[in-house]
């Protein structure tokens, strides 16, 4: 009997023993992290060496998380277009990062395969009570796949946006573009004087499709509520067609730019061919310090038009947003680290120092924004803020295809005379929608 | 009693064979990591290869077994077979301007002599840097706005811009006077080694004959250089067929598919769509042309070699 008895003992105390563990290891878990445990594995388009605005700010705030946790942060940059599809198989075969960038439109494909962990289960209380409500809740929401947040928005931008230079529009009276497409078409027209031409637009690229973007000026009923596709046969994908045909028979959109990419278009706004030209706005600030042939102060940004009335258009997206490997061993520290990322301390860092909209909002209440430096930071924050901003759907069927079709059928819209409708009846059969 | 070995061999035969079955185990040995290597590297990954072309492999996730159904969607897609003719197109052409041009320059080298070999050494430069780079690099002298080099030479003259890259029917010709600019010169050095065999006398012979320059070309240079233009020929059609990163870097397939080529094809399926079966099944379909054109330039070389023997 005595030998039961002390069994018993032993199981309650072993049983007493788990449930304190149970019940004490998350806190042991953070607090072991904060005694120095391990490293934190981050895949990124960054480099914690490179010199970019916004590089040297994730240095900064990584050297404050290391010094302040002792925890090691390795940043291993990665090709921006690869990230996903590196991270993916190297979560199949277990060598995965902790922490990955991923860009919104893939977050379905990465969750369909299981790459991703559930952020609710690591962030803490205070991150979910403080910052989650502080940031833009168009971005955070589609980051909830079932009830799991698999990933964190970074840097709230409206993604494609029109950069202008006001010194030509000032030559043909107006302040900023007109944000109807019936007078937008009109100005653009007379913008184009000598080599200079009046709207720039790229239509050769892997991830960024301008007629999408001239679409979403119908707002976010674009995308089919159901299946998440676009009706490339209805009404407003041929009304869209017919501005493009509308541009470039003004001479607003030039025929001999049929095959040019986001980079080429954005590279030559900055040497001055462009009066306006669709850019990646979070570049505003690099494209201010390498303008070309005009004064940076005359560099403006400009929600797109929109159709019928409607607000002007934000299409918010492809965006970052970082994600916690499901594979991380290393969980904890990861997502401490995470949450770093997004204090707003940080935010106002990655505001102030890398040009960047900040993630936590409560942050632009800060005297510093009243400041004429920051007007462009206001600027994109009132259009993320606005009416016609938007993101696309969780799940668009062919995200991974549908940029360079629909890229193709805008060279054929601008290169050849055929009827829209038979040009955008073959992006949807190509689609196999 | 004299003992006769069984088997009917000698102790001296049986030396024979234990030499030779330890030369074939020196040879083994030499040549089993290369082949082991060629295995691992080649072999492995193409049957992979071909096994992923019979699955549905979408972003990396394997949803089955999809049997022809790849290679069935990919011939039943009317920009395959597009594809296919711009990839002849640009591999014949690119042959046609790169092979007379590495003649031309070989046969200045063995003019120039040590001048020549410096001319062979500037040439070769294209053909040491990348090819994306190569791309980018035209790409801004192609560019058809005052920043561009072609296009500031042609304001020179009074000319506008030529939009070259951006023009469906002159894309295809400028990707491919691209590519020859970066390989013509590998093709060079090859034909100036095989010049390099032919031997002088032969051509004193000719002169002596009365034959004029022209004629002493088609009679001994040609036919004593074939060997070394099929060599050529085989090596630069492999290479054209499967080039993408010069059309990546400088269309990106485009204007209007002008320029998407059965390699383009592959890279765009399988790396930007990330349709990893359908993006194998393309590999499949190119290996085996490729497979084509690589015997018949075997049969040209085999019949050339026959004849001359």
């Amino acid at each position: 009997m005595a030998g039961t008895g002390s069994r018993l003992i032993d199981r309650r105390s072993a049983l007493k023993g788990g449930l304190a563990a149970g019940v004490a290891m998350p806190f042991i878990a953070r607090s072991g992290f904060a005694q120095g445990a391990g490293t934190v594995r981050i895949w990124t388009f960054m480099s914690a060496e490179g010199q970019s605005p916004r590089e040297k700010v994730f240095k900064t705030l990584i050297d404050e998380f290391e010094a302040k946790n002792k925890v090691k942060v390795v940043v291993e940059p990665q090709p921006f277009q690869e990230l996903e599809t590196k991270f993916v198989a190297a979560v199949a075969q277990k060598r995965a990062p902790d922490l990955v960038w991923l860009r919104d439109t893939f977050l379905s494909l990465v969750v369909d395969r299981k790459g991703l962990a559930d952020l609710n289960e690591v962030l803490t209380p205070d991150f979910k009570r403080d910052a989650l409500p502080d940031m833009f809740e168009v971005f955070t929401q589609k980051s909830v796949f079932d009830g799991k947040r698999v990933s964190l928005p970074i840097w709230p931008s409206p993604a494609q946006i029109i950069f202008y230079r006001k010194d030509t529009l000032r030559e043909i009276g107006l302040d900023a573009p007109p944000l109807a497409w019936e007078t937008f078409t009109d100005a653009a027209a007379k913008l184009t004087k000598g080599d200079r031409i009046g709207f720039g637009l790229p239509t050769s690229d892997n991830s960024v499709s301008a007629f999408i973007n001239i679409m979403s000026g119908f707002g976010p009923e674009i995308f089919d509520k159901t299946t998440g596709r676009l009706n490339l046969t209805g009404p407003q994908a041929i009304e869209t067609a017919n501005v493009v045909r509308a541009l470039v028979a003004k001479g607003a959109v030039s025929k001999t730019l049929l095959n040019a990419m986001g980079d080429d278009i954005q590279d030559q706004f900055a040497a001055g061919r462009f009066a306006m030209a669709q850019a990646f706005a979070p570049r505003f600030q690099q494209y201010q310090k390498i303008a070309a042939g005009y004064d940076p102060k005359e560099l403006a940004v400009s929600a797109w038009p929109s159709f019928g009335g409607r607000p002007p258009a934000v299409l918010l997206g492809p965006y970052w947003t970082v994600g916690l490997a499901a594979t991380s061993q290393n969980k904890e520290a990861a997502a401490a680290f995470l949450e770093s990322l997004y204090t707003p301390a940080a935010s106002m860092r990655w505001a102030k120092d890398a040009g960047l909209i900040p993630d936590r909002r409560s942050v632009m209440k800060d005297p510093w924004f009243e400041k004429p430096e920051a007007a462009v930071t206001r600027n994109f924050y009132e259009l993320l803020s606005g009416k016609g901003a938007f993101v696309f759907p969780q799940r668009v069927p062919d995200i991974t295809k549908i940029f360079s079709v629909l890229n193709t059928s805008l060279q054929e819209i601008i290169g050849t005379d055929e009827k829209v409708e038979v040009i955008l009846a073959r992006a949807k059969t190509t689609l196999n929608w | 009693m004299v003992s006769v070995p069984a088997s009917g061999t000698t102790p001296f035969t049986r030396s024979i064979e234990d030499a030779a079955r330890a030369g074939r185990r020196v040879g083994t040995t030499l040549v089993g990591p290369a082949v082991l290597v060629v295995i691992a590297v080649n072999i492995l990954p193409a049957f992979f290869g071909f096994y992923s072309s019979l699955r549905k492999i979408f972003f990396f996730g394997d949803e089955g077994f999809a049997g022809l159904d790849n290679f069935r969607s990919l011939f039943a897609d009317p920009l395959t077979w597009e594809a296919i003719g711009r990839s002849l197109i640009f591999t014949f052409g690119a042959l046609a301007l790169a092979v007379p041009l590495a003649l031309l320059a070989a046969l200045a080298v063995r003019e120039l002599g040590a001048r020549g070999r410096i001319l062979l050494t500037i040439l070769l430069v294209p053909w040491a840097m990348s090819p994306i780079v190569v791309a980018l690099l035209w790409k801004w002298i192609l560019l058809p706005s005052p920043g561009g080099l072609f296009a500031s030479i042609l304001a020179t003259f009074g000319m506008p811009p030529a939009n070259l890259l951006s023009n469906p029917t002159w894309a295809m010709p400028t990707v491919i006077a691209v590519a020859v600019w970066r390989t013509f010169a590998f093709a060079a050095i090859i034909l100036t080694a095989g010049l390099g065999q032919i031997p002088k006398d032969l051509y004193k012979a000719a002169a002596v004959d009365g034959l004029t320059a022209m004629e002493r070309f088609s009679r001994i240079t040609v036919p004593l250089l074939a060997p070394s233009i099929l060599i050529v020929l085989s090596m630069l059609t492999i290479s054209y067929f499967n080039e993408v990163q010069v059309i990546i870097g400088l269309t990106s397939g485009g204007p209007i598919h002008s320029t998407t080529t059965l390699a383009y094809q592959l890279y765009l399926t399988g790396f930007v769509e990330l349709d990893q079966g359908r993006g194998n099944a393309i590999a499949v379909v190119m290996f085996l042309i490729n497979l084509v054109l690589i015997v018949g330039y075997v049969q040209l070389l085999g019949n050339k070699k026959g004849g001359e023997g």
